[in-house]
């Protein structure tokens, strides 16, 4: 049986006095993956802070590897294993590219060669300034620089939010490949729940900050009253029919 | 003709570069941590009177001190810092304020009550000394020193915060703070470090500066305003301005009380406001 690399024993966390999570329990293996998924504002980003401690947790405790790392300080998590692409990318704008993937970086699989052959565009970008990429390129570079501390289990807060498909595309063959290929341990948060039940093992489902529904992946793609009652996602096609993407290596 | 006008420029420039090794270091704390550290100057003359005690009391030779002035005043900054300073960085550009004019206050009165209130003399060695005709152009041999050490130091920080991975560490941080600890840079730290550098560099430049402006327990507050036009003329954040900026201030204020004694010390802050109104952010400012 894999090793248990994250747990969360009946957390409640939020931002100061505002509750946002409450009662939440949840385990990642090695090499597993978890899609969070849920409306707007039900605390999917919430708990992704939680774990990286940027929030305020009142219950609860966050186990990594066996170690309690409830009031670890937050720059100490990377450096356990944890990695983390934020909603919004946060790139360094003052940093190149090749600066924002250096300057964390920690030794292992995941190095500058690494890293562009998985986003060629980036390498091609390598001395532009992080403000002056286009949103695409955004996304590739905050995925690359999380992965540039080799993490053991990588954060993802809606990595396909607001890009084109062709660009979706790509990233979508990015983490496919470090999740299957590479065998990193991924929580995935995404609004686009059909993708993110393809790439994923497990999936949970949060409505106002609790966790009202745990299954297989595909078990819940193949529940479209579920999916619809969940998420309002309405699938039209059968549940045999993929998804409108392929996930090629980018 | 030419002779004295060309004298007039080099002390004006090395003045400028006096200027700029005392707010290099605001420049470094103010601009990239955005914290309002009017007690800059209390670091300055810190240092400063590290060197005075140690050539006059110990008989340590000049250069011997300037590590110690350096240390000095990095050290008292990392105990405030993590003390009092940190507690402060989300606070209001007031709070700081009044935070660090009372620091200044402080050592303003402990200077006193240690050294009295009397000018420290200062005997440089010999080789900085005396000067030398260049071309029909008088050159202080303790100015050129100055130019050459601002120059040296110009280089180091640029290389330091540009090519290093720690100046990608404290450039990440400035730009977002939650971001960096979520790749694991230690911002504290990454900022104590700064603002100890920042400070150190106070404390060299106060040692540098006793042999031509002198010390005593108004320094913290006599160059306060001066260092404040620098590092707000160059560009929040911006060595490069603060450099180009300290050159212009200095060379006007000493062309103006040369050439237009009449406008005396009040020209600098002409060519300030002229500047501020061109480049309302500052020479190379962004913000």
């Amino acid at each position: 049986m894999a090793e248990t690399l994250l747990a969360l024993h009946d957390v409640r966390a939020g931002y100061g006095d505002a509750v946002v999570l409450d009662n939440v329990t949840l385990e990642v293996p090695a090499h597993g993956s978890l899609a969070v998924l849920g409306r707007n504002g039900v605390g999917k980003s919430t708990l992704l802070l939680t774990i990286m401690g940027h929030t305020s947790l009142s219950r609860g405790a966050i186990v990594w590897r066996g170690e309690n790392i409830s009031r670890l300080a937050s720059h100490l998590r990377p450096r356990r294993g944890l990695g983390w692409v934020a909603q919004e990318r946060e790139i360094f704008s003052s940093l190149s590219v090749e600066e924002n993937l250096t300057v964390a970086a920690r030794p292992g699989r995941w190095n500058l060669k690494a890293v562009f052959e998985l986003f060629p565009r980036l390498a091609e970008r390598r001395q532009s300034k992080g403000n002056h990429l286009s949103g695409g390129e955004q996304q590739m570079l905050a995925m690359a620089r999380s992965l540039m501390i080799n993490p053991s289990l990588l954060l993802l807060d809606e990595p396909l939010e607001g890009l084109a498909p062709i660009i979706v595309e790509q990233l979508t063959g990015a983490i496919r490949r470090m999740a299957i290929e590479e065998g990193t341990a991924i929580i995935l948060v995404e609004h686009h729940a059909d993708i993110a039940l393809t790439l994923t093992e497990n999936a949970i489902v949060l409505e106002r900050g609790t966790i009202v529904y745990r299954s297989g992946s595909r078990e819940l793609l193949d529940n479209h009253a579920l999916l619809d009652r969940f998420i309002g996602l309405k699938l039209a096609e059968s549940a045999d029919t993929p998804p409108a993407f392929s996930g090629q290596p980018g | 003709m030419i002779g004295p006008l060309v004298g007039v420029l080099f002390d004006g420039f090395a003045y400028g570069m006096l200027l700029f090794l005392l707010s290099v270091g605001l420049s470094v704390t103010l601009g990239m941590m955005n914290f309002v550290n009017l007690a800059h100057c209390s670091f300055a003359m810190l240092g400063g009177y590290v060197t005075v005690s140690l050539m006059n009391d110990l008989g340590w030779p000049f250069f011997a001190t300037l590590p110690l002035a350096f240390l000095a005043a990095a050290a008292v900054s990392v105990v405030l810092e993590r003390v009092l300073y940190r507690r402060l960085y989300r606070a209001s550009d007031l709070d700081q304020c009044l935070l660090t004019i009372g620091i200044v206050f402080v050592s303003v009165a402990s200077a006193a009550y240690i050294y009295g209130t009397v000018q420290q003399p200062v005997q440089m060695p010999d080789y900085l000394q005396g000067s030398f005709v260049v071309m029909g152009v008088n050159i202080a041999v303790y100015r050129l020193f100055l130019v050459g050490a601002a120059l040296a130091i110009t280089l180091i920080l640029v290389a330091g915060l540009e090519y290093t991975r720690f100046g990608a560490q404290v450039r990440a941080a400035v730009d977002n703070q939650r971001m960096a600890r979520g790749l694991g840079i230690n911002v504290g730290g990454v900022f104590a470090v700064t603002f100890a550098l920042g400070s150190g560099l106070a404390g060299l430049g106060g040692s540098l500066a006793i042999a031509i402006v002198g010390l005593d327990p108004s320094f913290a507050f006599t160059y306060l305003i001066y260092v404040l036009i620098v590092v707000s003329t160059g560009g929040l954040g911006s060595i490069g301005g603060s450099f180009v900026a300290a050159a212009l201030l200095g060379i006007s204020d000493v062309a103006g009380k040369y050439y237009v004694p009449q406008l005396g010390s009040f020209l600098i802050y002409l060519v300030m406001l002229g500047m501020l109104m061109w480049r309302p952010a500052g020479l190379f400012g962004k913000r």
